[in-house]
């Protein structure tokens, strides 16, 4: 594998310089060929990795052997597209190759499952976010996600890695047994007999192990953090978190947890010892080869949090375990610390909650308490008699019940099962989530019909209709979402439905239990977060909002492509009925954690500041900033008029409305048999063109009175022409640089400059949009009015938008071609509307009215103002 | 609906000794109607064939204690009947043709589409359904 990345280099080596045209050509043309070139080799990259990313969607099963020979063809993929941008810049992306050699040696330490070795030997506990998952093991990236993603109180804490694991087993000279260990316990035959002698010698060096240079100073320094912030006398529970824990398996009182330990050096990493020694207990061990067959490698990262000083704790299950068809929590509670409750040793107040947004508390069945675990002098725990009074006093106040049901369904919202979760509630009244883990209920009642037979009688809405993007079963209330605007108000547990997808949906998925769209493809940005979140999405759902309501409650099943109304509570138990998380094989885990480097998106609004190469850190940031500096390249086409005019043959433009338009037709982009000094519209082939020329032809739109400009505005604008870096060279003609699917149009009319650059043809991913408009004439005041009306428009269809003074730069990319088709007619009404209004931009209210009647088609409204 | 032949229903026995695709196949396949059975041991899997036989078989090709191949003659001795479907993530034109020679009744290449290998044991139950039909 080492030798893959040098091999792959030179297996592409010059593959940029080749593209060049041939001699004869012009530059012009040379260009766009080598822009299609860096798109042609963008799809080749985009579709392996919506390859792979679909086959996570739970309807493949695939090995090991796939995940490592798409990581090949990925990393192969996204350095032709690297060059590729080299060779139509001049290799002014050089930087580029280091980003994609750290990526590159980052996902390899992930193939050859080496990636738990790097990184920080601590971190603080909200530090941890889902990229370090690995190191920071399952139970605290969870912890980390609960803090930081649904901003739940969980009590403060660090975590000491697995990096921290390898380094002490290799400072103690640990390696080859556990080597030795780890190759026993992977083979699925060797017998139970032959592990006891490595595993127990394993444990008792484990548990005199010396730390590491720096590890203490490290742990220290984290340590102080806080006692500045708890007190000196602050107390840590210290806990296993293996890699896999919480994630895909419980490993639920596999391991030892220290509780009560004093926060100073010694004291944790003594009992950091002995939580890494549970691994090598012989329970813990059998366990691991019961659910991780043939899988050896053994790495530990372990939690250190503070004790809450709890007057309750308890369990809490968000489906009720005797029947789950209750809709109902399940809330168990003693006073003290928790730990007496998971040994079932205290009897426990009990209260039953309805799960809809009022939370009714059903049922309360008090018990007599008459002991609570607390904290004891020496460290460790202790059973201490319940006061009198406290006895048959409920240990959670009804309002208090209520708020922890309310945080354990948003924990099961985006965890996307039911949980299982420890909380507790502090002296002060506080109440913290101390663990939140897939719940298992082993005791449902076995149906005695099949599962299709019982289905018969559920309301079928949709039948066969759509693609799976992600499988899973999901229900809940229909929220029907038509603009971005109104995804704050989706309901906890709600289901998603909408006409297409977007991107930003991604806001909402650790809320929503599945989505359902009527157009909208499996490869999509929001397909691949709806299966980062485990949401089960369908896709492409003929006319789905016409037979739903908002509120409506209904089943969506992915897996057979069913929505039903109604909750169908037969399917959901069978979804819930597996104790394994049946998508966690190792070889999807694998292709889960390459993909985990390879798909997410940072750079994804070109127009903000953060786009740039330091925040590239996957291979889709590569590929996106690769396009993005291809398209920039291309908007500069039109940058040299004069070089341009004297190099092509040239044609007017003739249409019924005066437009000026030089076409340079560079392949494609008119009928062969057009002539040569004047074109008509009916000469135009060129896709995007045609849609701009369309909107400028629409009646209304090109209002020819001329305005009248004050002499104000008239000085105002001599004084403030366009002078921005792209309009400098431009020396006031109309072009249009076309080809079948590309336009480069420049345009002047009146006192504004537009550059629109699309491409726009049958291949999605392909088409793109730049549009720039930057004004002259007026007063600063008219102009910023001008710029406002212009971005709101644009942000109306969807365009990533930013203003800078009155300069409007609108992006807009991966459009079906009838929706880029649509958005570039607007632009041309844009075009012709705002041609001369700013004159008019006499109040803020102008605006807003101008907007309204560009929205509601009322072009005529300039005239009418003019008239 | 459920799946039935004779009159019971349709036996499935999924064969793989990576624990998880076993436990994929079974929820989805029950829930098309299938009883299911799984084993992650081919040796195990053969043993309680010996003992009832199944309708259709689903197994992975490469396993450690028997292959595929080994598998589908050992299936075919026992149950002639039975229609084997074979898995497998290293998949050789020579491997398929061997399988379709042995008496396989379909050979399905990973990574694929749980729809696809659904067809596959369709059409296996159809074709047991016209063997049992006079």
């Amino acid at each position: 594998m080492v030798s893959f990345l040098a091999r792959l280099k030179k297996m592409v080596a010059g593959a940029g310089r080749g593209t060049a045209a041939g001699d004869g050509m012009s530059p012009v043309r040379q260009k766009f060929d080598q822009f299609k070139e860096v798109l042609r080799c963008n799809n080749r990259a985009l579709e392996i990795i919506a390859d792979m990313g679909v086959k996570l969607s739970g309807d493949y099963v695939f090995d090991r052997h796939y995940a490592e020979t798409s990581f090949e063809a990925i990393s192969d993929a996204v350095l032709k597209s690297v060059h590729a941008l080299n060779a139509l810049c001049e290799n002014c992306y050089r930087d580029l190759y280091g980003v994609y050699d750290d990526i590159t040696a980052r996902l390899l330490r992930v193939v050859e499952q080496r990636e738990d070795r790097e990184g920080p030997v601590t971190l603080m506990l909200e530090e941890v976010t889902r990229d370090y998952g690995i190191i920071a093991g399952g139970k605290n990236s969870h912890l980390g996600q609960i803090a930081h993603d649904l901003r739940l109180p969980v009590p403060e804490g660090f975590v000491i890695t697995t990096r921290a694991y390898h380094d002490v087993i290799d400072f103690n000279d640990l390696r080859d047994l556990v080597t030795r260990f780890e190759a026993l316990i992977a083979d699925i035959e060797t017998p139970e007999e032959a592990i006891d002698g490595p595993r127990e010698e394993l444990r008792q060096r484990t548990l005199e192990m010396r730390p590491p240079p720096g590890l203490m100073s490290e742990i220290g320094s984290r340590l102080q953090r806080l006692r500045a912030a708890f007190g000196d006398d602050l107390r840590l529970a210290v806990r296993s978190s293996a890699r896999e824990e919480d994630m895909d398996f419980s490993f639920a009182g596999q391991f030892e947890t220290v509780l009560a330990v004093a926060a100073d050096g010694d004291s944790v990493f003594d009992a950091y010892r002995r939580v890494v020694a549970s691994l090598f207990c012989p329970h813990a061990v059998r366990y691991r080869r019961t659910v991780l067959p043939g899988e050896g490698q053994v790495a530990m990262a372990v939690g250190c949090q503070r004790m809450i000083d709890a007057a309750a704790s308890g369990i809490l299950y968000t489906e009720y375990p005797s029947d789950p068809e209750a809709d109902a929590i399940l809330i168990v509670a003693n006073w003290g610390q928790g730990e007496a409750i998971a040994r079932g040793e205290v009897p426990t107040d009990a209260f039953t909650v309805a799960r809809t947004p009022e939370f009714e508390i059903r049922d309360r069945q008090i018990a007599e308490k008459t002991r609570g675990l607390y904290p004891a002098g020496e460290g460790g725990l202790a059973y201490r008699p319940i006061a009198e009074d406290d006895r048959r006093r409920p240990c959670l106040q009804d309002e208090q019940v209520r708020e922890l049901a309310h945080m354990a369904l948003r924990l099961e919202n985006y965890f996307k099962h039911p949980q299982d979760v420890e909380w507790a509630l502090s002296d002060d009244g506080r109440l913290y989530i101390l663990q939140s883990r897939r719940l298992v209920l082993q005791n449902r009642k076995p149906q005695e019909k099949s599962l299709p037979d019982l289905l018969e009688k559920y309301e079928v809405i949709s039948r066969e209709r759509g693609k799976v993007a992600q499988m899973g079963i999901g229900a809940g209330p229909v929220s029907i979402i038509r603009g971005y605007e109104e995804l704050d108000r989706i309901p906890e547990g709600a289901v998603l439905v909408s006409t297409r997808d977007m991107p930003r949906f991604a806001l909402v998925m650790d809320r929503v239990s599945a989505v359902v769209t009527e157009v909208g493809t499996r490869v999509s940005h929001m397909a691949t977060i709806c299966r980062e979140f485990g949401v089960p999405c369908l896709v492409n759902v003929e006319g789905i909002l016409e037979r739903v309501k908002e509120g409506m409650e209904i089943t969506v099943d992915a897996e057979d492509r069913c929505i039903y109304k109604g909750r169908v509570t037969e399917l959901l138990a069978y979804r819930d009925s597996e104790s394994l998380n049946v998508f966690e094989s190792p070889a999807f885990r694998l292709l889960r954690r390459i993909l985990n480097m390879v798909t997410p998106l940072n750079l994804v609004d070109p127009l903000l500041e953060e786009f740039s190469l330091d925040r590239c850190r996957s291979y889709h940031d590569i590929l996106r900033y690769v396009h993005e500096k291809a398209v920039q390249e291309m908007v500069k086409l039109g940058h040299d008029e004069r070089q341009l005019l004297k190099n092509h043959l040239k044609r007017d433009l003739d249409l019924p409305i005066p437009t000026g338009i030089i076409v340079i037709d560079i392949g494609g982009g008119l009928r062969p048999e057009a002539p040569p000094d004047r074109v008509g519209f009916t000469d135009i082939t060129s896709i995007p063109l045609k849609a701009v020329l369309e909107g400028m032809l629409f009646p209304d739109v090109w209002h020819r009175e001329s305005m009248n400009v004050g002499f104000r505005d008239m000085v105002t604008s001599i004084v403030n022409a366009p002078a921005d870096s792209l309009s400098g060279q431009y020396s006031g003609h109309n072009i249009a640089i076309v080809t079948g699917e590309y336009v480069n149009l420049s345009l002047r009319f009146g006192y504004h400059f537009n550059i629109l650059d699309a491409f726009c043809g049958e291949v999605t991913r392909d088409n793109h949009l730049y549009f720039r408009f930057v004004g002259g004439a007026t007063d600063i005041s008219k102009r910023s009015r001008r710029a406002r009306l212009i971005a709101e428009i644009l942000e109306a269809f969807d365009l990533h938008v930013q203003t800078r003074g009155d300069v409007v730069t609108g992006r807009l990319g991966g459009l079906a071609r009838r929706d880029m088709e649509h958005t570039l007619n607007i632009l041309g009404r844009l075009i012709g509307f705002t041609r001369q209004l700013d004159v008019c931009m006499d109040s803020d209210e102008v605006v807003s009215r101008y907007v309204e009647a560009f929205l509601n088609g009322d072009y005529g409204i300039v005239r009418a103002d003019l008239g | 609906m459920q799946k039935q032949i004779d009159g019971r229903p349709m036996r499935l026995m999924v064969i793989d000794d990576e624990p998880t695709v076993g436990r994929r196949l079974k929820q989805v396949l029950s829930k098309s109607g299938f009883d299911v059975e799984v084993f992650t041991s081919p040796v195990a899997a053969v043993k309680r064939m010996a003992e009832e036989p199944f309708d259709i078989v689903v197994t992975d090709f490469r396993m450690k204690e028997m292959n595929g191949m080994q598998v589908l003659e050992r299936i075919r001795e026992l149950s002639p009947r039975t229609k084997v479907i074979i898995i497998t993530g290293y998949a050789r034109i020579e491997t398929a043709t061997e399988a379709f020679r042995a008496g396989g009744f379909d050979f399905i290449a990973k990574p694929f589409r749980l729809d696809e290998l659904r067809r596959s044991i369709f059409r296996a139950a159809r074709a047991l359904e016209a063997d049992s039909s006079p």
